[in-house]
């Protein structure tokens, strides 16, 4: 066992140990990016009329990438309740915003704030040329809020106005 | 995707020419007062502004407190031709550059590589850096081991590449970063 062991360190391949080509295989798509290529969660639409739907549309076609992110929000918390995200562009764009869709549920408006950009990419081991994804991902979940917190702003400057009228 | 196409470029149109003048008419530095007068003046239209943050992550859709005042006129109009040659000259200059630098500091791994109009800088085990063109949007695109992923656009006051959410200039950032990371300082300008 220990001679085992000791040859693999050394790295001496005698025939016995299968030479690992790790080191010098092309660039791959992480695991977690081919997961969420394959299995994307939360692809869909909500209705984005509905006073408690945030919807953050961001990217553009010409430049490759496009992505419509949108969150429900909880009336009374004020909570994410659930999510959902359309993207046109690279595997790496879809993978990013399926992770950002599962992120931001169960979250308050300002806690999916946070999420940078940066922990999206760890997570998907982004090589450098992608991670401009990411960023988009981040973009797109800020955009989305923003656009919810117009939302309710309106909303409850309607119910004031209505207020004032019937007292 | 088909049925965008044409709001797209009529929104491109808008975006390019403002309603009451054409530009070609003025000469480019009144033109370049003309936008700047719009820009700060506050009845731009809501439509035009809604559209605009449609377009690759652009400063409209951050929160308004950590976006500061629009020093810069980001609907100056920079022609594809003056585009590719400022970004072109920049991004060769850069790798003149980055290539003496390469001489100088002793590191393994170090490659500068320029193909396909993609810039990548390797700094062995310290990171990679990749800058390329973004055309439809006239910038630079540079993803960065320390800072990640920013978008400069080109600043005709500053005469230099400016990234509108921190600020930064291209090449001061990529001065610091690599002194950061090499130990070693760099002049890019």
């Amino acid at each position: 066992m220990l001679r085992l062991v000791a040859k693999r360190l050394l790295g001496t391949a005698s025939g016995d140990i299968p030479s690992r080509p790790l080191q010098i295989l092309p660039r791959l798509y992480h695991e977690n990016v081919i997961d969420h290529y394959n299995n994307p969660r939360n692809v869909g639409s909500f209705d984005k009329n509905d006073p408690n739907v945030g919807t953050g549309l961001v990217g553009a076609p010409a430049c490759g990438d496009v992505m419509k992110l949108q969150i429900k929000i909880d009336e009374e918390s004020g909570k994410i309740v659930d999510a959902c995200f359309k993207t046109f562009g690279c595997g790496s764009a879809i993978a990013s915003s399926s992770v950002a869709t599962e992120w931001v549920k169960g979250k308050s408006m300002d806690e999916v704030l946070t999420i940078k950009n940066t922990e999206i990419a760890k997570h998907l081991s982004l090589p450098p040329v992608k991670l401009h994804c990411s960023m988009l991902a981040e973009d797109a979940i800020k955009a989305a809020v923003k656009d919810a917190e117009a939302k309710r702003a309106k909303t409850n400057a309607t119910l004031k106005g209505a207020d004032v009228k019937s007292g | 995707m088909a049925s965008r196409l044409p709001i797209l470029r009529r929104i491109s149109i808008l975006l390019k020419a403002p309603p009451s003048t054409t530009l070609r008419s003025l000469r480019p530095s009144l033109a370049r007062r003309f936008l700047l007068r719009k820009v700060l003046a506050p009845n731009v239209s809501p439509w035009i502004c809604a559209a605009a943050s449609s377009f690759c992550s652009g400063p409209l859709n951050l929160p308004q407190d950590s976006q500061g005042p629009a020093a810069i006129d980001y609907r100056s109009v920079l022609s594809e031709d003056e585009y590719h040659r400022l970004a072109n000259s920049t991004i060769q200059d850069l790798q003149e550059k980055l290539e003496e630098f390469g001489d100088i500091v002793e590191l393994e791994g170090f490659d500068v590589d320029y193909g396909n109009e993609v810039l990548t800088l390797k700094l062995g085990t310290l990171g990679t850096y990749v800058m390329n063109k973004q055309t439809p949007n006239r910038q630079i695109w540079l993803s960065s081991p320390i800072s990640g992923p920013s978008r400069f656009d080109w600043d005709h006051n500053a005469q230099a590449w400016v990234y509108r959410r921190t600020k930064a200039n291209l090449l001061k950032l990529l001065e610091s970063e690599l002194e950061q990371l090499c130990n070693k300082p760099v002049n890019l300008s």
